[in-house]
């Protein structure tokens, strides 16, 4: 604890020259609230930390079908601005109101399963990153972004500043199966996005949280939607294959076999929740 | 490990402290200013029971570094009394018995503030979401519940 230093930096710039100059050895903090928990339990004994409240991040606003989220912009700002419902619904779904008015969307996409629910929204709307550097900027499908447990594609020096969203052009549903009605974590979560032509599913998006390393697409579910005509046999059919190509775990909320269950369960319950 | 001095308004007071890197507000509170209202529980923002309001907003000070607040209101329950009274909603809180151990109550309180300030009419769902993320281990919620609407109801000039 003696060297530590919190550097407050006012801008994307400073923000992104202090990352330049300090990594790997400097710590993000946006929100606060998955990190300052192992920092007051000593587990945690980070030298640098950079703090993103003030940089000019926390923003959301939306123009041409596409909602721009600042990766500072807490869930709160994302529940009350993004006009779009199931990433409303997400957000309302992480912690109790103290929690939402300081947990941020771009901090969420880094927390360890099973929290982290605000992904799965986000995949299943197919959301894309803008991620910065001192070097430069590039764009990465959240879908991308996940190597394997609380790891990531991105380099030490590079920062999620926003996350775009395309506003669904189908039918959309959020649920989030859990041990209580609110302030819980999920056993599992499950976004889906269909488009319909028709009578028919055009095109599938199906995201699943809490029963894998990191947040992922159930790229087998939507292969079995795609053309489907949604009917009984088919949301079985999908239900099983996103249970069968998970990869739950057991923790204290769920054990992995029970989860996998629930991720049939509760696609079923979605989809005909779409359907009707 | 330079030390930082930070501005702030605390219970309408300007205040500026000296801390080092990184204090969390609920130390900053607790153990620099004396004000011992705002609870120590799990210091990981899971029991509600360090919750002040910033800006108006609930916020968990175990989480907060200091050097986030500068510039900004906080409201601790301290803040919330008068010279000569409590506040309507400790008023309540006392008077229908809505504490037993009162470890949660300054959080209680100060959630059942920022609803009420924004929505003088809560129905009893809103007021039990409001809640979800302050723990109370003795009262099991029901009188709690029942002295925010009360609190409502007084406020709006309806009750006793």
């Amino acid at each position: 604890m003696n060297n530590l230093e919190y550097y407050t930096p006012q801008s994307v710039e400073e923000a992104l020259k202090l990352l330049a100059d300090h990594s790997p050895s400097i710590i993000v903090l946006a929100g606060g609230t998955i990190t300052m928990p192992l920092i007051n339990e000593g587990i945690s004994f980070p030298e640098k930390v950079l703090g993103l409240k003030q940089a000019g991040l926390n923003y959301v606003n939306s123009d041409n079908g596409t909602v721009k989220i600042g990766s500072a912009a807490t869930l709160s700002q994302v529940q009350s601005g993004s006009g779009i419902a199931i990433l409303e619904q997400a957000a309302r779904s992480i912690g109790g109101w103290a929690i939402q008015n300081m947990a941020t969307a771009g901090g969420n996409l880094f927390a360890p399963p099973p929290a982290g629910d605000l992904a799965a929204a986000l995949l299943a709307l197919d959301a894309e990153l803008v991620i910065c550097s001192a070097r430069g900027e590039r764009s990465l499908q959240l879908e991308n972004l996940y190597s394997g447990f609380l790891t990531t594609v991105l380099e030490p020096d590079e920062l999620v500043t926003e996350i775009r969203v395309p506003k669904p052009a189908g039918k959309t549903i959020f649920s989030k199966f859990a041990r209580k009605g609110a302030n819980t974590p999920a056993v599992v979560t499950v976004a889906a996005h269909l488009v319909f032509k028709g009578d028919q599913v055009d095109s599938a998006c199906v995201a699943l949280n809490a029963v894998g390393p990191y947040p992922m697409r159930a790229n087998k579910c939507e292969a079995v939607l795609e053309g489907s005509v949604l009917d009984a046999d088919k949301i079985g059919a999908a239900a099983e294959a996103a249970a069968n190509e998970c990869e739950p775990f057991t923790d204290s909320i769920a054990s992995d076999w029970y989860r996998r269950k629930m991720v049939d369960v509760t696609i079923r319950r979605a989809l005909a929740g779409i359907k009707g | 490990m330079a030390s930082k001095l930070i501005n702030f308004y605390l219970n309408g007071r300007q205040t500026e402290v000296l801390v080092k890197p990184l204090t969390t507000v609920q130390t900053l509170l607790r153990e620099q200013l004396d004000l011992t209202a705002t609870k120590s529980g799990c210091r990981q923002g899971g029991c509600g029971s360090c919750t002040i309001l910033v800006d108006g907003e609930p916020m968990l000070s175990c989480l907060l570094p200091v050097e986030d607040i500068q510039g900004r209101q906080i409201i601790t329950l301290e803040g919330l009394t008068s010279a000569e009274s409590l506040d309507t909603i400790q008023e309540t809180f006392h008077e229908t018995f809505a504490a037993q151990c009162g470890f949660c109550t300054p959080g209680m309180i100060l959630v059942a503030k920022a609803l009420l300030d924004r929505n003088p009419h809560p129905t009893r769902q809103e007021v039990i979401e409001s809640l979800t993320g302050n723990y109370c281990r003795c009262t099991g919620y029901e009188p709690i519940i029942q002295a925010i609407l009360e609190s409502a109801e007084r406020m709006n000039g309806r009750g006793s």
